[in-house]
């Protein structure tokens, strides 16, 4: 029971033996229904789901170690936490002291809203841990971008490469320049991006 | 005799050519039938702010909006072996929530034989979520609530919209055409257009992709566009009024509308291309946003 | 959900099956059907009463998460969203069936019976253990849609708000049902002796008045 009932209803029953035994008459109800012990369908059930799914082709063949290897989903765990530390180490750039001046912005920083779940969150990090994040998701992404459609893998491919080319000149912008924070801004903005495109990637061919 | 035979082999002769012919159109309308699909198509009374959400792989979706309190679908799918799931809450009286959802009965079709192609007929005030990783999706005529609009590789065009409108395509290309309400646009390598826009905020941003903007600023609306390699176009009239944020970093910055040049506190990037100012009163704000690629604001 | 839901417990070794029979993995799929077919043929056949629909039901509902489980992102636990997907499979089925049981917001009240006050009446109260066989009976003896609300509730585990979500009704009208629920299973089985021990007799304050 929450809020006023909490109080009340004991309160009553305290007092109200006819109320008391109605509610000591469903509580004993309640325990009995959730002790209610599992039902065991018939053999027959199983056997036609079975008949159905195999009439329809739907099942596979296991024909090679490989196959087995892939199916074992090993590389798919590493992504959702990947991704959070990837935003997370994002989010500690992003709210990181800086030395150079203040650069004021007019807008958002973000290039692709975090239409995900994950947001971030302050915490420590470096660029380094963002790259390494980063290629993480790759090599899951290399590693299966063999199972997704020729026109599918071409975007995310046109797309990874369009991002690596502005990670890489944003690199050498701070580089040579520091303090550039729109420099900074476009890498940061560059990596989250890589990041969506990549789990988008990972999560279209999981979810298949 | 001689006569007879012959007359009866050309009596044979026309009634097989008859039945080959009827064999040959039969066979045809079969390819022609399986060319075009499985077809169906159902009407639902709905609430007047039902929510609808598409899940599709490849094919084209098109929604319109109409002024009934139904929605009326009408779905073909390429193959046998894939089918459109409709989920209708609740199942009797008119509709809260509509669901699609186009899945494989068969995990090996792959290709074109994935293909569903929709069209929807929508209510006003309708919630609509769609995806649609590698096909195209057409939006017109929408008074909305809300819209969402995801896909991979295909383009997305949006035109007469009224509502708050997200759209993503990370290789397609977005058009936006006469919308009001808000607009968010993103890519990675596709082109942005936004035509007409009578929105009161409006977000665009692509990495190498280009920008074009055609339109007047709303009174009191924020625009923001970023691009990082592709180059932005603004095509305005001469009577916008807006206040200008335009910044690249290796890029050009080329601007053929009068405007007072502002002097911000902050320090600006020294090796940047920028321009504060404002153009006739300032009433929209505008900022664009660019790494490589060059901001030009010309006068339609 | 609520601690009281018995879900199935998550291994490594269930994510694994997950994995494969989204692959098409027909021993994978096999394997999470004998995981789980007690939980959801139990579910459905409480929510209908009937072992033949029960069983019709528990089959499409492993045959729809054989269509859908390549859309399982892992979320929410798997046997969650199995459970869900069961209770979506049977309310559909019961709303074809035009069973009244849906639009729990047209609550007639005019047929709401006040609870009767059987002063000194201690040895029919249920008070103690309740016969589990007399309770399965009587929940079955439910209309449609009070039996929905108390075996999604007391028996599964869901939340007000979520039977409400799943139902398009109001908390409100769950938590008046579910009460509904319960009170006509308490005088089923008072009717019917469903209970195995009468407790110590409750002293009534009252003088005990005609029935």
């Amino acid at each position: 029971m929450e809020g006023e009932e909490g109080t009340f209803v004991p309160a009553h029953a305290a007092e109200c033996a006819f109320c008391r035994a109605i509610v000591a008459d469903l509580e004993a109800l309640r325990a009995a229904a959730v002790e209610l012990p599992l039902e065991e369908p018939s053999p027959a059930v199983w056997s036609q789901i079975r008949a159905q799914l195999v009439a329809a082709g739907a099942f596979t063949e296991k024909t090679s170690l490989w196959d087995w290897f892939r199916q074992l989903d090993l590389l798919r765990r590493p992504v959702p936490v990947a991704t959070f530390a990837c935003m997370v180490i994002l989010g500690s750039l992003l709210t990181a002291p800086r030395n150079y001046p203040e650069q004021e912005t007019t807008s958002a920083v973000t290039a692709l809203p975090a239409r995900t779940a994950v947001q971030s969150m302050a915490f420590v990090g470096d660029s380094a841990a963002l790259e390494q994040v980063v290629r993480q998701l790759e090599e899951a992404f290399r590693a299966r971008e063999g199972s997704l459609a020729p026109d599918l893998k071409a975007t995310y491919e046109n797309s990874l490469v369009s991002l690596d080319a502005s990670i890489r000149e944003c690199s050498d912008s701070l580089r040579r320049e520091p303090g550039n924070s729109l420099a900074h801004e476009y890498l940061l903005g560059a990596y989250s991006q890589k990041v969506e495109v990549l789990s988008s990637a990972l999560e279209f061919d999981a979810g298949r | 005799m001689a006569d007879c035979r012959e007359q009866e082999t050309k009596k044979r002769g026309i009634v097989l050519y008859g039945q080959g012919l009827v064999l040959y159109v039969l066979v045809l309308s079969g390819t022609l039938l399986a060319a075009e699909g499985n077809r169906s198509e159902r009407i639902f009374e709905a609430i007047p702010n039902p929510r609808i959400t598409v899940t599709n792989m490849t094919g084209q979706i098109l929604v319109r909006g109409w002024d009934k309190a139904q929605v009326h679908v009408a779905y073909s799918v390429m193959s046998p072996h894939v089918e459109v799931d409709t989920e209708v809450v609740p199942p009797n009286g008119p509709a809260d929530k509509i669901h699609f959802a186009t899945h494989l009965l068969d995990p090996l079709v792959s290709g074109k034989d994935q293909t569903a192609d929709y069209s929807l007929d929508v209510p006003t005030g309708t919630c609509l979520e769609i995806r649609n990783p590698q096909g195209s999706v057409r939006i017109e005529k929408f008074q909305g609530d809300d819209a969402s609009v995801e896909s991979v590789g295909g383009a997305i065009l949006v035109s007469d919209f009224t509502g708050h409108l997200f759209v993503r395509s990370i290789g397609g290309n977005i058009d936006v055409v006469r919308a009001s309400g808000r607009v968010e646009a993103y890519s990675i390598t596709g082109n942005l257009h936004f035509v007409s826009p009578t929105t009161s905020k409006l977000r665009g941003s692509t990495t190498s992709g280009r920008i074009l903007f055609e339109g007047d600023f709303q009174d009191g609306g924020d625009y923001s566009l970023q691009d990082y390699s592709g180059d932005i176009e603004i095509l305005c009239p001469s009577s916008a009024s807006f206040e200008l944020f335009a910044k690249t970093v290796r890029g050009k910055l080329q601007n053929e509308m009068p405007m007072t040049i502002r002097h911000r506190a902050a320090t600006p990037i020294s090796s940047a291309n920028s321009l504060f100012g404002t153009h006739l009163t300032g009433k929209a704000t505008v900022d664009l946003k660019s790494f490589s690629g060059t901001i030009r604001i010309r006068q339609r | 959900m609520s601690q009281q839901k018995r879900a199935a417990p998550k291994t490594a070794s269930e994510t694994q099956l997950v994995a494969r029979a989204q692959h098409g993995d027909e021993e994978a799929f096999a394997a999470l059907f004998e995981m789980h077919k007690r939980r959801v043929y139990s579910l459905c056949l409480r929510m209908t009463g009937n072992t033949a629909e029960a069983e019709d039901l528990a089959q499409e509902a492993f045959l729809q998460l054989f269509r859908k489980i390549s859309t399982f992102r892992g979320e929410s636990a798997f046997s969650t969203w199995l459970h869900r997907l069961a209770v979506n499979v049977v309310l559909m089925h019961l709303r074809k069936k035009g069973l009244q049981q849906i639009s729990l917001d047209e609550v007639d009240s005019s047929q709401d019976e006040p609870v009767k006050r059987d002063y000194g009446d201690y040895d029919r109260r249920l008070m103690g253990s309740v016969d589990r066989i007399s309770l399965s009976q009587a929940i079955a003896e439910l209309p449609p849609g009070y039996r929905t609300v108390f075996v999604l509730h007391d028996i599964e585990g869901y939340e007000h708000n979520e039977i409400a979500e799943i139902m398009s009704c109001s908390v409100g009208n769950s938590k008046s049902q579910l009460h509904k629920a319960r009170m006509k299973l308490r005088d089923w089985l008072r009717q019917n002796e469903g209970l195995m021990t009468a407790a110590e007799p409750v002293i009534s304050d009252q003088a005990p008045s005609e029935r």
